[in-house]
């Protein structure tokens, strides 16, 4: 009997005044900008994760050091998503209740797929690391990309191989991750465009190691080129793999395959030749890049690298919307962003009503481990 | 024909290091009825040992190995020390125990080297071999010949050694064994770190072959087990026939079922499992009664 | 009972407070935790209480999770008729999973289920229609009566609803003969067969709870973070789980939920330095494996060791009615049964018939096949050829639960009482009669099965009363004397109201008085009308205590009759002469597949 007593007036009071948080929080004007960087720090792309917030941090400390935004500095919080999308959206929850004006981040597509409609509705404007095509599709207007989408990576590539090249025998394998799937779907289109039909198309699991029996078939039909769809270091054992079976094609893929660690993973000699599109190729590209280099390893000690790059691209740009903004956040930030045009590391930075501001890749050689525009060569 | 027999080359090559890994659960389970799940990660830590060793120093692979060998039989030991007291009493408690071991020795990795990884150079940079369009990568031979002479050299210390009679005794009867005057503690604590020393050669391996991280230990371990298990748990020549038989049933999925790969290798091998639970050889192990 | 309900008051009206103190982001943290709470739940009672290692748990979970997103984004089924069938759908895979429990158990199912978990995964990751590796992102909000579920804080008296429902289940199930029994399999299968529990379909019905709570939480996680992607139902995910289902206790159920909800803190807490935090659980579940095997729920127990005021003692047994003999009808008839083992023969062409009424000694030397033809006969061993006839009916190739339910019960050799029940509950896996198929009440009539439960307890001190256990009750065998466990274990198979009952060496390790006792027990079993057949080695006992021998040798039967003319049988000399000479090898034979 007490017991349904205290349950009615339980329920009563909740009826009354149901829990909940006082909305709009984030409009103070004083103290710190808080801006959060959400990437991966721990798990199997945790090094994606590093170098992302490296690059951002890079951004955000000269901002400071050079007297804020409107005289207040910005703050930096790092969160570690783990490369879980359900810890992302947890994150997208923390980031949107606790006051945070902004999100740069991650650099994992499938994370920032889970964490935008969150965002979106908490009108926290994101400039993503991540390249899908999907991320582009959502059309929100809060969600931003800091580099091409496979589509722009893989049209350039095939553009180079096919049309400058001419190159008809061309075998496929990806992965079926969230990665490797989406530049299997681009590259595919792309060359479906172009009326050349892959002569093999193998696709493999993230997990993979052995690909004796997918590379095997592949030789069969001797292709002239091997796109590869996979994050760095399964790129790197596939060509690794795949010269030892005695494949002589060519391997082309996005930009995992100008990193280092495809180059040390398949071996020098291996990925000698590999046809890498990326909007930055090396260090050494422009003046205004060997500048950033240099900057970046006086601050790191190591050297700078393309998503370095584009997380600086993402994290300056943000700081300039805000500028225009005098620190406020919400639709107005957004917008602010959508406006920015600026000539960034990895190009021309130019929004469209999809998120996307660059719209062009540029096309390298691994010479000695090192990405080295086609042209130059 | 071709694309049959590079599918060959490339499952006994992997397989070989399941069996390694296989081995490892194999012989600490014959002795003590142990399942070590914290295995796999054993078998990790042993590749960055060797290669993190190999790399800095520039002495040859082998050197490498040895190294490695020593401080997987050291972290061996210590898991040992650590479920003693549950020796013979639960097993699940145990199984669960070596698992928090596993997630320990990842942390570790993690917090030591960093949880990017390191890409290893071949120690042996010779053409693979050409047959009738068949390659063979001189690693593979390298690895194949390694992981049986590491075979060899078990079978030989099993028979041919007093501790290793001993350990077959304890094997065969704990309690006859101690009967005989034979040290059941040491026996256990020897197979744990002969265990461990599987995992560090088998660690040392793969890392040339493939790319060292902290989170490759959680696959092989899975796949070393289910190879230790398709042979006959406990059995050695089941871990190393489980082992290839692995090896070939990945290799031959990824080829013909591409991305499902992972999900028809899992369940030809439960159908495989539930058909013969006791594997191919039959379980070897301590009566727990 | 009525002073837990008090206690429980302040706890439910804390949780329905709770979402006034905090914040937006820890609301949903809580969301979250609740939901891993709902799936340690099912963990707990698949492995802790029914002891099958199942490391799919966050595949069914999954499962429940994917088919809410699949039926609601891409047939816009609403979602609670997708809620149903993904509770069916991940129910529908926990049976799936389950079949391999019946080939295998421990290691070997754990690999197995975590293989078939990595299927899963690897499937929702290739699948269009699961949306790949990017998973799906368009689940609706559950409509609840125009309630903005969409809010963590009203989405949390949803869960907090559920989860109440859940948990009162899940201990309604534990604290009922399901679970006694499911918890009597986990110490010991055999055991539990040979006193009726239909092993096969408990293993089945562990893994379909197991499916219930992976879909209901999966449900709840589809409703509440309306976004499902593979990396979510991972392999790290699982052995977190099992920490949390460890760390907490995990036979436990209120432990599983203070392991779930305080693991599922810890790890907020420590996000953003999860290295560390990986360490901190690594050695947690190492240091609670090695020092506090029950984990949190067994630490007040642990640490409060309760003070036994006056040691308890064995009270006299309180003799059955005499029944009156009816016809001298055969009871159990063995007809020319052989048992080989790969070559070896236990049994050769062995024959022997027991009338009602009667106590049958079966005498032999070491290695002779006594214990193998009680294993024939109680249904573990079919025999090779030959047949066992129960009251004149054919029983060969039945399993020992339906021979228990015929009326044979035994008890073994080597003692297999259920080790971490009570003497109490000891008695009442044996006293519940009923078939597994029963449990369709657990959810259609609770009620009735809480009054069979109050009938069987009833029974339970009857039975205890008579063997003078009463003071025992409430002990756990491990911790008595091992006269007084040799007492419960007949006890135990008395409990199922046999007509035969099966004694292997009861005398085993007792002293003179208590022979004496045990004798007087036998005795009056059979004066109540149960035949007696029992393995001695103590001939005094056997010279004394039976009606008839039979002497076994090298498998088979070489003498028959009253005790005083077999002892003087010269077949019978020769044969304990020889006994020294006897290959061992039987015994061990015996074990091994006893083992399995």
């Amino acid at each position: 009997m007490r017991l349904t007593i205290v349950a009615v007036v339980l329920a009563a009071l909740t009826a009354c005044a149901p829990p909940g948080e006082n909305s709009g929080s984030s409009g103070e004007a004083t103290g710190p900008i808080k801006i959060a960087n959400v990437n991966a720090q721990s798990g199997q792309l945790s090094s994606l994760g590093k170098w992302e917030n490296k690059g951002v941090k890079l951004a955000v400390d000269e901002a400071n050091k050079a007297g804020g935004v409107n005289g207040r500095q910005l703050q930096l919080d790092l969160f570690d998503d783990q490369g879980d999308p359900t810890v992302g959206t947890n994150l997208a929850r923390k980031i949107s209740s606790d006051g945070y004006v902004a999100m740069l981040g991650t650099a994992e597509s499938a994370v920032t797929l889970a964490m935008a409609p969150i965002l979106k509705d908490a009108k926290i404007p994101n400039i993503t690391s991540g390249q899908s095509p999907k991320l582009a599709e959502l059309k929100s207007p809060f969600l931003f990309l800091n580099a091409p989408t496979s589509v722009t990576f893989d049209e350039t590539l095939a553009k180079y191989l096919v049309d400058e090249k001419g190159y008809q025998k061309i075998a496929l394998i990806s992965n079926n991750g969230a990665y490797g799937s989406g530049e299997h779907d681009a590259f595919s289109k792309s060359l479906k465009a172009r009326n050349v039909t892959p002569v093999a198309d193998e696709v493999v699991t993230p997990e993979q190691k052995d690909f004796n029996s997918n590379l095997a078939k592949i030789r069969q039909q001797n292709p002239d080129v091997l796109f590869i769809g996979a994050e760095e270091v399964q790129s790197g054992l596939i060509a690794k793999q795949a010269r030892e079976l005695g494949l002589k094609a060519i391997f082309a893929g996005g930009a995992p395959m100008g990193t280092d660690v495809y180059a040390t993973t398949a071996g020098l000699a291996n990925a000698e030749g590999s046809v890498v599109s990326s909007p930055y190729l090396s260090n050494e590209a422009s003046p205004a890049i060997k500048e950033f280099a240099a900057k970046y390893k006086a601050a790191y000690g190591e050297d700078a690298r393309l998503h370095v790059a584009k997380a600086y691209d993402g994290a300056s740009i943000l700081i300039e919307a805000l500028k225009k903004t005098g620190g406020k956040g919400g639709q107005e930030l957004a917008d602010a962003i959508r406006g920015v045009k600026r000539d960034g590391l990895l190009g021309q930075y130019n929004y469209d009503e999809f998120g996307v501001g660059i719209h062009e890749t540029k096309i390298g050689l691994i010479k000695q481990g090192q990405a080295v525009p086609a042209t130059a060569s | 024909m071709q694309v049959f027999l590079q599918t060959l080359i490339g499952g006994i090559t992997f397989g070989a290091v399941y069996a390694l890994v296989a081995m490892g659960f194999s012989i600490v389970y014959r002795t003590m009825g142990l399942v070590n799940f914290a295995h796999g990660s054993v078998v990790m830590i042993g590749a960055y040992a060797a290669s993190t060793f190999y790399m800095a120093s520039k002495v040859p692979f082998a050197v490498a190995i040895v190294v490695a060998i020593v401080v997987t039989g050291l972290i061996g030991l210590i898991i040992e020390r650590f479920l003693r007291p549950l020796e013979n009493k639960d097993f699940t408690l145990m199984l669960i125990g070596t698992i928090g071991f596993g997630a320990v020795l990842e942390a570790l990795a993690i917090l030591i080297w960093g949880a990017t990884g390191h890409a290893v150079p071949s120690p042996v940079a010779t053409e693979p071999l050409n047959l009738g369009g068949v390659r063979i990568p001189t690693y593979s031979l390298l690895v194949i010949g390694v992981a049986a002479l590491a075979t060899t050299m078990l079978a030989f210390f099993l028979r041919r050694t007093k501790l290793g009679a001993a350990m077959q005794a304890v094997a065969m009867d704990h309690e006859a064994a101690t009967a005989c005057g034979i040290h059941v503690g040491r026996s256990n604590a020897m197979a744990f770190g002969i265990g461990a020393c599987l995992a560090a050669v088998a660690g040392s391996l793969i890392g040339p072959m493939l790319y060292v991280n902290p989170t490759m230990g959680g696959t092989l371990g899975i796949k070393g087990f289910a190879a230790a298990m398709l042979g006959g748990f406990g059995s050695m020549p089941g871990a190393i026939v489980g082992g290839i038989a692995f090896g070939l049933l990945d290799a031959f999925a990824a080829g013909n079922f591409q991305a499902y790969s992972e999900l028809v290798t899992f369940v030809v091998f439960a159908l495989a499992v539930m058909i013969r639970p006791t594997g191919i050889f039959g379980e070897a192990t301590v009566n727990r009664a | 009972m009525r002073r837990r309900l008090l206690l429980l008051a302040p706890i439910a009206v804390a949780a329905w407070l709770l979402p006034y103190g905090l914040g937006g982001y820890t609301m949903h943290v809580v969301d979250v935790a609740v939901i891993f709470a709902v799936l340690a739940i099912g963990l707990g009672l698949t492995m802790g209480v029914a002891g099958q290692i199942n490391l799919a748990q966050v595949a069914f979970f999954g499962i429940g999770a994917y088919t809410v997103a699949i039926l609601t984004s891409r047939t816009g089924l609403g979602f609670w008729p997708a809620a149903v069938l993904a509770i069916l759908a991940s129910i529908a895979a926990g049976l799936l999973v389950g079949i391999p429990a019946l080939r295998m158990q421990s290691h070997y199912l754990g690999i197995v289920t975590l293989g078939l978990a990595l299927g899963f995964i690897n499937w929702v990751t290739n699948a269009g229609i699961a949306g790949r590796a990017e998973g799906i992102s368009d689940i609706p909000v559950p409509p609840l009566f125009g309630i903005d579920l969409s809010s963590g804080y009203l989405y949390y008296y949803l869960e907090l609803a559920v989860f109440a429902l859940v948990l009162v289940f899940a201990l309604f199930v534990t604290r009922s003969p399901l679970g006694r029994r499911l918890r009597a399999m986990r110490d010991d299968d055999l055991a539990a067969g040979a006193l009726g529990a239909e092993i096969p379909l408990l293993r089945m019905t562990a893994f379909v709870l197991s499916g219930l709570y992976g879909g209901v939480a999966g449900v709840l996680y589809a409703g509440l973070i309306r976004f499902v992607a593979p990396e979510t139902f991972n392999i790290g995910n699982m052995f977190l789980l099992l920490a949390m289902v460890i760390i907490g206790g995990r036979a436990s159920i209120v432990g599983c939920v203070i392991g779930a909800l305080g693991l599922a803190f810890v790890r907020e807490a420590l996000l953003d330095v999860s290295a560390f935090a990986q360490l901190g659980y690594g050695i947690v579940v190492v240091l609670v494996v090695v020092f506090f095997p029950k984990g949190l729920a067994g630490l007040p127990a642990q640490v409060f060791r309760r003070k036994t005021g006056e040691r308890p003692r064995l009270s006299p047994f309180v003799p059955y009615d005499e029944v009156p003999p009816a016809d001298a009808r055969s009871v159990l008839e063995i007809d020319q049964v052989t048992k080989r083992f790969k070559g070896l023969v236990a049994l050769q062409d062995v024959s022997l018939s027991v009338p009602a009424r009667q106590i049958r000694g079966i005498v032999g030397p070491n290695g002779s096949g006594k214990t193998t033809l009680f294993n024939v006969i109680s249904g573990f061993y079919t025999a090779t050829a030959g047949r066992v006839r129960l009251d004149g009916a054919s029983v060969g190739g039945l399993a020992p639960y339906r021979l228990s339910l015929k009326g044979v019960a035994r008890t073994f050799q080597n003692l297999r009482l259920f080790e971490d029940l009570t003497v109490r509950d000891n008695i009442l896996v044996a006293l519940d009669r009923t078939r597994t198929s029963w449990i369709w009440r657990y959810l259609a009539l609770p009620w009735a099965v809480s009054r069979y439960e109050r009938s069987l307890r009833g029974r339970a001190d009857e039975v205890l009363h008579r063997f003078g256990l009463t003071e025992f009750a409430d002990a756990i065998p491990r911790s008595l004397p091992y006269g007084i466990q040799r007492r419960v274990e007949i006890a135990r198979a008395m409990a199922s109201l046999p007509s035969l009952l099966l004694l292997d060496e009861p005398a085993a390790g007792l002293n003179g008085d208590e022979v004496g006792r045990l004798a007087e027990i036998v005795r009056s079993i059979r004066d109540s009308g149960v035949t007696v057949v029992v393995i001695e080695h103590n001939m005094g006992l056997v010279m004394s205590l039976c009606d008839h021998v039979t002497v076994l040798s090298g498998g088979r039967v070489i003498a028959d009759g009253p005790p005083d003319e077999v002892a003087v049988d010269p077949r019978v000399v020769e044969a304990y002469l020889g006994d020294s000479m006897a290959a061992p090898t039987e015994r061990e034979a015996e074990h091994e597949h006893a083992d399995r």
